[in-house]
């Protein structure tokens, strides 16, 4: 991101005159790495108590943005789920089928049942979908601002036709 | 990484060069002689280090980048395996896979939401304590129960 302000500010400093061959022939390799870079930025400006700027919380929410939160969100949701299923097997000292014999015993309806399998599938098809999208980006492709909202709606689409059809497995 | 590649179709005014010119780049004492003989020079800061670049800097941030990408999309294979060839093979695989894209995701949340050095390190501690116990039970449900594939399977049948 500092690169990128650095370069746009770079490109508005000597437009017009300036073959842009200049700019690049006085460029120097920094001694630091980017994660140096950040370090002292953190370190620098809590030490000085600077408060941060408000950016999520007044910033317009957008498709795209909505859409990366929630590729998050349900990776940290599905690891913890994961976590949790594994400390539980460590845990307690039935085995599965009979905890599952027990959920069943306690007879929720057919709608509960499919309704938390449709809770279950919904977080894993998105985290999926979602990842083919972001496996694309890192190809290069479907930058552009029209293609990121269209590839996001099928993102959507697709989880929730999947997570229906799972559901009714 | 993706912003990197991605900044030339932003900025449309020659910025590849900056980027991805790699001798034109690396040259400290030209760069001096530069500074004397032209009074509008300005010398751009930035990061570039192509791929031949012998300096300081160690590939391992863009093999780790590789390596979550790699590991995706063997997840991402693993799905239809697990449901036409469930056994333990594919479990044990499965609770390597998931663990490890697990732990590598929430590596980048952590780096990306948790600042200063004793903080730092006492989350990836964290986490992976966390992944290794992950990892553990998963590897005794597949010894001692059913197994992730059929235990997916199992709740699915009801």
């Amino acid at each position: 991101m500092a690169l990128l302000l650095r370069t746009v500010a770079r490109q508005g400093l000597c437009s017009s005159r300036l073959q842009f061959g200049v700019l690049y022939r006085h460029a120097v390799p920094m001694g630091t790495t980017a994660k140096e870079e950040m370090n002292k930025f953190w370190t620098k400006n809590t030490r000085l108590n600077r408060p941060v700027s408000p950016h999520v919380s007044i910033y317009k929410w957008s498709v795209p943005m909505m859409m990366s939160i929630s590729h998050r969100g349900t990776g940290v949701a599905l690891s913890s789920g994961i976590s949790a299923f594994a400390l539980a097997a460590l845990v307690l000292p039935e085995s599965y089928p009979y905890y599952l014999d027990l959920i069943h015993s306690m007879s929720f309806g057919p709608q509960f049942l499919a309704f938390s399998k449709f809770a279950l599938a919904f977080p894993v098809a998105y985290h999926t979908f979602n990842g083919i999208r972001h496996l694309i980006w890192d190809l290069g492709k479907g930058f552009r601002i029209p293609e990121v909202y269209r590839s996001g709606y099928i993102v959507i689409a697709l989880t929730v036709v999947t997570s229906i059809g799972l559901a009714a497995m | 990484m993706a912003a990197l590649v991605r900044i030339s179709s932003v900025c449309h005014r020659g910025v590849s060069p900056l980027l991805f010119r790699s001798s034109s780049l690396i040259r400290p004492l030209a760069v001096q002689k530069k500074d004397r003989d032209c009074p509008y020079s300005i010398s751009a800061k930035i990061h570039a280090t192509p791929s031949n670049y012998a300096g300081s800097g160690s590939k391992a941030a863009s093999l780790h980048w590789t390596g979550e990408r790699i590991l995706s999309i063997v997840l991402l294979g693993l799905a239809p395996v697990a449901y036409y060839y469930p056994g333990p093979a594919v479990d044990y695989t499965l609770a390597a896979a998931l663990t490890l894209h697990g732990h590598w995701g929430l590596g980048q949340v952590l780096t990306d939401y948790v600042h200063g050095d004793f903080k730092i390190k006492m989350a990836n501690a964290g986490l992976f304590l966390l992944s290794t116990v992950t990892f553990a039970g998963l590897c005794y449900f597949n010894y001692h129960d059913v197994g992730i594939c059929k235990a997916v399977a199992l709740l699915w049948s009801k």
